[in-house]
């Protein structure tokens, strides 16, 4: 089993639920964000490209088979799971930061503050949280906590607090385009593997050779 | 004690005093209080890991050159020269340890260390470099540990003979510590895939050349410092100008030889790295290749060289310019975000993604392509504070051990 993403920019509507969900689903520390929607492109981001030229391209993560991150982490804190996901140990991350040297995505992102004292910089109302409320814990590391200890990495982990409730991540729930699907690559007859097969699927920066787990398929045409 | 060295020992331990402050109040808060951000990682603390492992070489390659070569000459340095090695490969170890996130679970680097991690590789590499310079530096001390040091002293017959004996040993060893802590923490960076601008097979042979000339003239200082201009000191100095100057062209060499290369091919984003150095940092790349230049034209011509103070000031604008070459090792991997596509059905575009910043202020972006660094003044004051150590350590080195041997009357 590997698990896999394939986003099918044909469908995607470039309304950024995804990227909000999840922020919140996985209470992301203040100016955390490890999903993003890009408007390839643009001269400013978030804002349109050249008329008839617009496009959306949601960016997380790609689980790279050949991870990079995984491989510079002096301590193992950045590991692999059995399905091929690349996870973080909050408990064993020593916040040296090579891994955020070493992805050529850009999705890594660092808590450089005590989130607590973050979420009141930015004026949150006192008292707000948000997020999947309790720890989780795969084989006894934690690779998931609602509240971050400050000074260590942290990215998508394709909601694995959800998985053994056989649920899928939270982007992929809250899609209203239906434009993110989460499949077995492994298998050929998988949907997934389907739709990369029949759509012509690509990968990000092919050239990087990380080989990625999230494939995309390309628009037939662009939004007008 | 000299009143020089009083002050010496006042000022280093004073700046010491108020980086390790600064230090722990950059604990308390995080690493928020440096100008480090999600898309620009690594700055002056990693940058002086590669300034101070470039220092640490002087010493055992001197020794190396000594009972390898047998350049006879430079033999009254070599205990000074395994002194430097030791002060400058534990404040690299130092100077990366303000950068770590959280610093109390560096243990996990014991308990699980993960082979393929080069970091791994380097903090082994520092620790054995630095276990070695210190048994170096013991051995040569040996025949002189008499009086109250004698307690420390290894019982051998004849010390002299063992301490040759030994020191000739361990040269080849040495000599290879000495080009493994540079080729390995070169490779930290030319491993990486994501950062053009270190991806190059040339980064480690450039580290090696750049550290010879830095740490050789780090050696020079510290040697003019203890012992002074002195008639039978002539050859020896010049030997080290020889070795810092072709050390130092070597660098250039390399350096050059990779950045034509990558622009005679004219990729746009190996361009556009190009131009963060060339253009976007320019004075500084000018200072890098220009003020070791002048130092070493200077460190050649033998009137300089009858000037302990011409000497020790071209020194030190030799290591200013590596130091700059250090600090500009990030600005090519991190200005600009290397993650950049081609949009689909876009004629000649290149665009890099935003990432998230993690910072937040009314002129901040939450999302940017490119982040422009000058470290905070807390990563400032830490950082003296390691250059504070090195000074500090061999100050009271040279103060309390037979290190600086008596000139010949
Ligand atoms: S996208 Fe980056 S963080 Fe994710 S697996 Fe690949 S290298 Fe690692
Ligand atoms: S920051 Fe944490 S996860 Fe990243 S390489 Fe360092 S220890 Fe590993």
């Amino acid at each position: 089993m590997r698990r896999g993403m394939v986003i099918d920019l044909e469908k995607c509507i470039g309304c950024r639920s995804c990227v909000v969900a999840c922020k919140q689903h996985n209470a992301q520390p203040a100016g955390n964000w490890w999903n993003r929607v890009f408007t390839p492109g643009s001269a400013r981001h978030l804002t349109p490209p050249q008329k008839g030229e617009e496009y959306f391209l949601p960016v997380h993560c790609q689980h790279c088979q050949n991870a990079p991150c995984e491989k510079v982490c002096p301590v193992g804190a950045t590991y692999r799971h059995t399905d091929g996901t690349i996870l973080v140990d909050f408990e064993r991350c020593i916040g040296c930061r090579y891994c955020m040297a070493a992805c050529p995505y850009g999705v890594r992102q660092f808590n450089w503050e005590d989130p607590k004292k973050a979420m009141k910089k930015y004026g949150y109302q006192a008292g707000y949280s948000y997020g999947y409320p309790k720890d989780y814990r795969l084989d006894g590391r934690l690779v998931y906590t609602p509240v971050r200890p400050k000074g260590v990495v942290e990215k998508c982990n394709f909601c694995v607090h959800y998985l053994e409730k056989g649920l899928d991540p939270a982007c992929v729930r809250a899609c209203p385009g239906k434009a993110r699907h989460v499949g077995d690559f492994d298998d050929p007859d998988s949907k997934v593997s389907k739709m990369i097969r029949e759509k012509n699927g690509f990968t990000l920066l092919p050239e990087k050779g990380t080989r990625p787990n999230v494939y995309y398929l390309p628009p037939k045409r662009k939004e007008v | 004690m000299s009143r020089s060295k009083k002050i010496g020992f006042l000022v280093s331990g004073l700046i010491m005093l108020a980086g390790l402050l600064a230090w722990g109040f950059q604990f308390k808060e995080g690493l928020v209080l440096t100008n480090m951000r999600n898309s620009y990682t690594w700055g002056l603390y990693v940058s002086g890991l590669a300034f101070f492992v470039g220092n640490a070489a002087g010493g055992l390659v001197l020794s190396s050159l000594i009972y390898l070569f047998g350049v006879k000459s430079l033999k009254p340095f070599a205990k000074l020269g395994a002194l430097t090695a030791f002060a400058n490969v534990t404040a690299a170890m130092f100077s990366i340890l303000p950068d770590i996130g959280q610093p109390i679970r560096l243990y996990n680097m014991i308990l699980h260390p993960q082979f393929r991690s080069p970091l791994v590789w380097d903090v082994l590499v520092l620790n054995l470099y630095a276990a070695l310079s210190l048994i170096y530096l013991y051995i040569l001390l040996l025949p002189d540990l008499k009086g109250p040091l004698k307690k420390i002293a290894l019982k051998v017959d004849d010390p002299k003979a063992f301490s040759e004996k030994w020191a000739r040993r361990l040269a080849p060893f040495s000599l290879v510590a000495a080009v493994g802590i540079h080729v390995i923490t070169a490779w930290i960076f030319a491993t990486q895939g994501a950062r053009g601008w270190w991806n190059s097979a040339v980064l480690a042979p450039d580290f090696v050349a750049a550290a010879i000339a830095s740490g050789t003239a780090v050696v020079f200082v510290v040697a003019l410092l203890a012992y002074g201009l002195k008639e039978e000191f002539k050859e020896a100095y010049r030997t080290m100008a020889v070795i810092i100057s072709v050390a130092y062209f070597v660098h250039i060499f390399f350096m050059y030889n990779d950045f034509l290369i990558h622009a005679w091919y004219g990729a746009t984003e190996a361009l556009e790295t190009l131009s963060i150095t060339f253009i976007d940092y320019a004075p500084a790349h000018a200072f890098e290749v220009l003020a070791p230049l002048v130092a070493v034209i200077l460190l050649l011509n033998s009137k300089v060289r009858s000037s302990a103070g011409a000497m020790i000031s071209s020194c030190l604008l030799l290591i200013a310019g590596i130091f700059t070459h250090r600090f500009l090792l990030m600005p090519g991997a991190f200005d600009k975000i290397p993650f950049t596509i081609n949009p689909l059905g876009m004629q000649d575009t290149d665009w890099s993604l935003p990432i998230a910043s993690g910072d937040y202020g009314s002129l901040v972006n939450t999302f940017v392509t490119e982040w422009h660094y000058f470290p905070s003044g807390v990563e400032m004051i830490i950082f003296s504070g390691v250059v504070a150590y090195a000074c500090f350590l061999m100050i009271l080195a040279v103060d309390r051990l037979p290190i600086v041997s008596e000139a010949k009357a």
